[in-house]
């Protein structure tokens, strides 16, 4: 599944609701987030791409691609989202380092590490395909 | 080696880890004392840090071997390292911009830190611990930049009224950079009593306990009816960045420079009406040479809030609970990881 197309979300969707460790510690988490995956043309990434999901007492409810109104707005160059799903940058440090810019409350995405953890952790058994020059780092995924 | 390791909310372990070894441009540094800093107890209260990290970035100890590279510096230096490393690539940094650096590299926050009997950092981030200056005083170099990068951002100026909300580490060395600043008052405001007592012995032209006395009659009172001219932030508790909005003379700044975990609801109208000014200051990176000169000169006292000396296999679990909870009795927690140096 390519990165951030709708099929690929509605997988997210499908796994993060079925794992009962993700819904534990996102149990009573209520947000909608956008993630911007930024173009990078030198590395054959072409296009930024824009997709959003809410978050309803922890479960995810809806995905979608393109721009809506969100809680959350977390941008990165599509290069720094490949790392963290290869494991190579924790979604924390990405944060804290600035690599991902974020708006909204600092804070609360901070005190929902242990969420966002077990989230990526979910994302990278999905079968993933990168754009451009990360197509290289694929994931083969887990069923 | 052995290193304090964060595991995740409410789990630091002190283990042993593989021996950092440094890379081109980088030193490896044998730590010799390590400071338990606010931010690394909220991380262990709610989880900002990446499971697996090695915390500590108040620390100060002596290069041990140098990386491929590196110039200027060798064995046998002491020194501390900056608490924020700017790429110098980013957009940020190419437009001068280095605070707002989008690639940060924040050593014992980004990446593995100082708690630990060695660890390896960039040569960039160096600056060396003049003769005079002991390692445990090296270890609250970054804590006293925080507060001397606060109070020079600041609008305070000779012969202003000050104010410091919360006494702990960064309160206290606050209090001290206000005094050096040439403020004609400085109040203190602070529950806990040994805090309290140690901000009046440090200088504080008053001190109240805000669960005793009332704030607003005393500042009005202390001010000639005025209010302070700034007020600063040092602590994470909500009610004081509420409080200071009505306490703040008009005109007047309220500075932060604690880490409020919870949102805080504000009165912003009165921040219009008063014409108020709210800023803030994120540590302290610019500040190192200066903050290292005044430790030489004497001119600030930190040997005074360093309450518990405690060696870094023997209760650093146990402080970061006690830490987090309200009537610790302690002030700064120094860690002794080398007992050879002082």
């Amino acid at each position: 599944m390519k990165l951030a197309s709708l099929e690929y979300l509605e997988e997210v969707r499908r796994r993060s609701n079925a794992d009962p460790q993700y819904l534990e510690l996102a149990k009573g988490h209520n947000a909608s987030y956008t993630l911007v995956l930024e173009a990078e043309p030198a590395k054959g990434v072409n296009e930024t791409t824009v997709i959003g999901f809410t978050n309803v007492d922890g479960k995810i409810d809806e995905v979608w691609v393109g721009k809506r109104p969100t809680d959350f707005i977390l941008t990165a160059p599509y290069g720094a989202w490949v790392d963290i799903l290869r494991g190579k940058m924790g979604a924390t440090q990405a944060i804290a380092s600035r690599k991902l810019k974020t708006q909204g409350s600092f804070m609360q995405l901070l005190q929902g590490a242990n969420r966002i953890i077990r989230w990526v952790e979910i994302l990278r058994t999905i079968p993933t395909e990168f754009e451009g020059d990360y197509a290289q780092y694929n994931l083969p995924g887990t069923p | 080696m052995k290193a304090a390791v964060f595991r995740g909310i409410g789990q630091i372990e002190v283990t042993d880890v593989p021996m950092p070894e440094p890379e081109p441009g980088e030193v490896l540094i044998k730590v010799a004392y390590s400071g338990i800093c606010g931010t690394d107890i909220e991380a262990f209260q709610i989880g900002m840090y990446e499971p697996g990290l090695v915390i500590g970035h108040e620390f100060a100890g002596t290069i041990v071997e140098t990386g491929p590279g590196v110039a200027g510096w060798r064995a046998g230096d002491r020194v501390v390292v900056g608490d924020l490393i700017p790429c110098g690539q980013c957009r940020a940094c190419r437009t001068g911009n280095l605070g707002a650096c989008e690639n940060i590299y924040m050593i014992g926050v980004t990446h593995d830190g100082g708690m630990a009997e060695y660890v390896r950092a960039p040569a960039i981030g160096l600056y060396r611990l003049p003769e005079g200056v002991s390692m445990r005083q090296g270890a609250l170099v970054e804590p006293l930049t925080v507060a001397l990068h606060g109070v020079r951002r600041s609008r305070l100026k000779p012969g202003d009224r000050a104010v410091v909300m919360g006494a702990g580490p960064i309160g206290l060395l606050t209090l001290q950079c206000v005094r050096l600043a040439g403020a004609r008052s400085v109040i203190v405001t602070e529950v806990d009593p040994t805090r309290a007592a140690l901000a009046a012995r440090l200088g504080a032209t008053v001190v109240l306990n805000p669960l005793e006395d009332n704030i607003g009659v005393s500042l009005s009172e202390l001010t000639d009816g005025l209010g302070p001219d700034v007020i600063f932030i040092c602590t994470g508790a909500p009610e004081p960045f509420a409080d200071a909005i009505s306490l703040v003379r008009k005109g007047g700044q309220i500075f932060l420079l604690g880490l409020p975990i919870q949102p805080v609801e504000a009165d912003f109208f009165s921040v219009v009406m008063g014409e108020l000014s709210i800023e803030g200051s994120l540590a302290g990176w610019t500040e190192f040479s200066a903050a290292i000169d005044l430790i030489a000169q004497g001119r600030v006292d930190l040997d005074a809030l360093v309450s518990h000396e405690i060696p870094l296999d023997e209760g650093v679990v146990e402080w970061f609970g006690r830490l987090g909870a309200p009537g610790s009795g302690a002030v700064k927690v120094l860690v002794r990881i080398d007992d050879s140096v002082f």
